[in-house]
């Protein structure tokens, strides 16, 4: 697995350098609470053989706003939705509500305090 | 137009299900079924408890610190982690006995959770029991001690002062 | 423009096997456009798998994910696990796991392919499938000792041998299924009224499905090639087995009926392969040692690209466990495909979809 360290101000740019259709496919968006920060992460595959896994990630303040990237990567509303429900992560034009009813208490995935 | 002609042949032909409950179903001789424990091989190490997935075996134990093994059937998911966990080879197998339904009698959830709180329970007093006894008995030992050294002391005045 | 309808389909619906809710838009009996919602089924496994589970036993938790690719789900989690832990899995273990997985892609694509038989009206063709498909669950009980959750791949290697009499049988099975196999190709393919809702129904092109991201037999049937066991070769042989891409260029449920189909040929010669070339080794590699740092680990589960990321703190209990499931990625693709189709064809279109909601809630 290759990690790519990118910001939050950078990552759109990165990734629209980084992301080719033909070559690449998005995998899916995952967070990791490191303390009070946490970390999200962007991980594509390539189609070639062998394949490599690429990871871009940075850290985050509790609360603070990810861009979307559905502007790059046509199917990322899926792995978006998901984050902003289960790890309760404020992602730029995304609502709550696709992998938990919209009414449930956000980030059941959050470590318990 | 085949799939027709077939489809009508199949009108005459023997069913292929089995015939289950008058036939039995098959089943392999190393089927994955109940967990079987013989007690007089174990030597009590609860290794199988602790490598338990669902949590599905307890030890409790008395006050004499006698142990005692409980295995619930329906939490039980019929892995083998307890059998390749255990280190005495016979002590805890694997059957390939399918397990029988549970009765409304056994009381098989809530009475298995009320169980195992007090199986740890059980353990947790007869730990507290023997460090009360230890803790008893160190006092014990440095009183006695004290008392030896107090003696010794006192009969090292006494000759002091019968010496003297 | 015409009027426009909303028809809402599940989450519980006949012809729905999970809870899976669709609100389609049609005008004049087309869908124009789709939502879908995939809360119903969420149980927190990933959680549970960083709280209140060893790592050594998340492989058996993970298992429940689902219940058709549980041994893709094992599989895939001892292999991020062992990663973790920096140790290498014995060359029979691994060819014993590429045997059940590919036992388990039989079965899983068998039932597809009868759902959507059912799904498309053809009751006689389910009941069919359905009939053959039970050897392969005999098969897998006989290697596994259960019908459906394996529980085989664990930590370090697999937990049974393969015993002669069983690959015996494995052997004499297969053979008396090739006729049977032959015999559902030919009425998947060429049965007419089939066709009719099977061919040009669901349609995605190569380009939006590169675009969608979709993976497994919905982007194959597209001409798509993406498949992990062309990919990697790292964790499971899978070149030296005898793979083979199997695509198709439709793109339409026919297309997946007739790539699953083909898949099946494949998946009878891997296990051919494997039991003949069966290495002797142990079968499981013991360490004390405890998981730590990060990892990845990619897997063709039957329905697609399966993904496991772990972290590990050495301890015994993970620091974070992400699965990501193969309909996970398809649903930006399913919710396109249906657009510009007859809204009776959607229950045919879902079936071979092939979606698992509780891979993909989790
Ligand atoms: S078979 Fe598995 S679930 Fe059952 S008691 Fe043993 S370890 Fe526990
Ligand atoms: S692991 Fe074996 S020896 Fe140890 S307590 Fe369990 S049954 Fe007894």
């Amino acid at each position: 697995m290759k990690k790519i360290e990118t910001s939050l101000a950078t990552l759109k740019n990165d990734l629209a350098s980084f992301y080719n259709p033909a070559e690449h496919h998005f995998m899916v968006m995952n967070a990791v609470e490191m303390g009070e920060k946490m970390e999200v992460q962007w991980f594509f595959c390539d189609y070639a053989h062998p394949c490599e896994t690429t990871c871009f990630f940075t850290l985050i303040e509790r609360g603070e706003e990810v861009p979307s990237i559905k502007d790059i990567v046509d199917s990322a509303w899926v792995a978006e939705a998901e984050l902003v429900d289960l790890m309760n992560i404020n992602v730029e034009n995304t609502a709550k509500g696709f992998v938990l009813e919209p009414d449930f208490e956000s980030g059941p995935l959050l470590k318990k305090k | 137009m085949n799939t027709f002609f077939s489809a009508i042949g199949n009108l005459f032909k023997e069913p292929v299900t089995t015939k289950y409950p008058f036939e039995p179903t098959y089943k392999p001789d190393d089927y994955r079924g109940l967990i079987g424990f013989e007690e007089s091989l174990c030597i009590w190490c609860r290794r199988c408890e602790l490598a338990c997935p669902p949590g599905a075996i307890v030890f409790s134990q008395d006050m004499e610190g006698k142990q005692t093994y409980h295995y619930n059937r329906a939490v039980c998911i019929y892995c083998g982690e307890c059998v390749r966990a255990c280190p005495k080879e016979g002590a805890l197998f694997q059957t390939a006995e399918p397990a029988p339904c549970a009765l409304k009698e056994e009381n098989i959830n809530n009475g298995w959770n009320q169980l195992f709180d007090e199986a740890l329970d059980s353990r947790e007093k007869f730990a507290a029991e023997k460090k009360r006894k230890a803790a008893e008995k160190a006092a014990a030992d440095k009183a006695a001690a004290a008392a030896k050294k107090a003696a010794e002391e006192q009969a090292g005045t006494n000759n002091e002062t019968s010496a003297g | 423009m015409g009027k426009q309808y909303e028809i809402p389909v599940g989450a519980q619906h006949i012809s729905l096997l999970e809870p899976l809710h669709f609100r389609f838009t049609t005008e004049n009996e087309k869908i124009v456009k789709t939502d879908a919602n995939v809360f119903y089924v969420h149980r927190g496994i990933e959680q549970a798998c960083c709280s209140k589970f060893k790592f050594r036993q998340v492989s058996f938790v993970v298992g429940r994910v689902c219940g058709l690719c549980s041994i893709s789900h094992t599989t895939a989690y001892s292999q991020v696990a062992e990663k973790l832990l920096k140790i290498e899995i014995p060359r029979r273990a691994k060819y014993l796991r590429m045997l059940v997985i590919e036992l388990d892609r039989i079965h899983s694509h068998l039932l597809c392919l009868s759902h959507v038989a059912e799904n498309s009206g053809f009751e006689a063709l389910f009941m069919k499938t359905m009939q053959y498909r039970e050897f392969s669950m005999e098969l897998l009980e006989a290697v596994c000792g259960n019908r459906i959750q394996y529980d085989f791949s664990i930590v370090g290697g697999v937990t049974r041998d393969l015993k002669p009499e069983v690959a015996d049988m494995i052997l004499k099975r297969l053979d008396h299924f090739m006729p049977q196999l032959e015999e559902l190709i030919g009425i998947y393919k060429n049965n007419w009224t089939l066709s009719l809702k099977n061919k040009g129904v669901g349609r995605i092109s190569k380009e939006d499905a590169m675009r969608l991201n979709v993976v497994g037999p919905f982007a194959r049937a597209a001409g798509l090639a993406v498949d992990v066991r062309n990919e990697t070769e790292d964790l499971l042989p899978w070149k030296e087995v005898g793979y083979e891409m199997i695509t198709d260029t439709a793109g339409d449920v026919h297309a997946r009926n007739m790539v699953r189909l083909r898949e099946i040929e494949v998946s009878i010669r891997i296990i051919r392969n494997v039991i003949a070339g069966l290495p002797e080794s142990d079968l499981v590699t013991e360490t004390k040692a405890f998981p730590e740092g990060e990892a990845t680990v990619r897997l063709e589960a039957p329905r697609g690209e399966l993904f496991y990321y772990a972290k590990g703190n050495k301890t015994q209990v993970l620091e974070r466990l992400k699965i990501k499931a193969p309909t996970f990625s398809n649903v930006a693709g399913m919710v396109h495909a249906f657009t510009n189709n007859e809204y009776a064809s959607a229950p045919a279109i879902i079936a071979s979809y092939d979606p698992c909601l509780s891979c993909t809630a989790r």
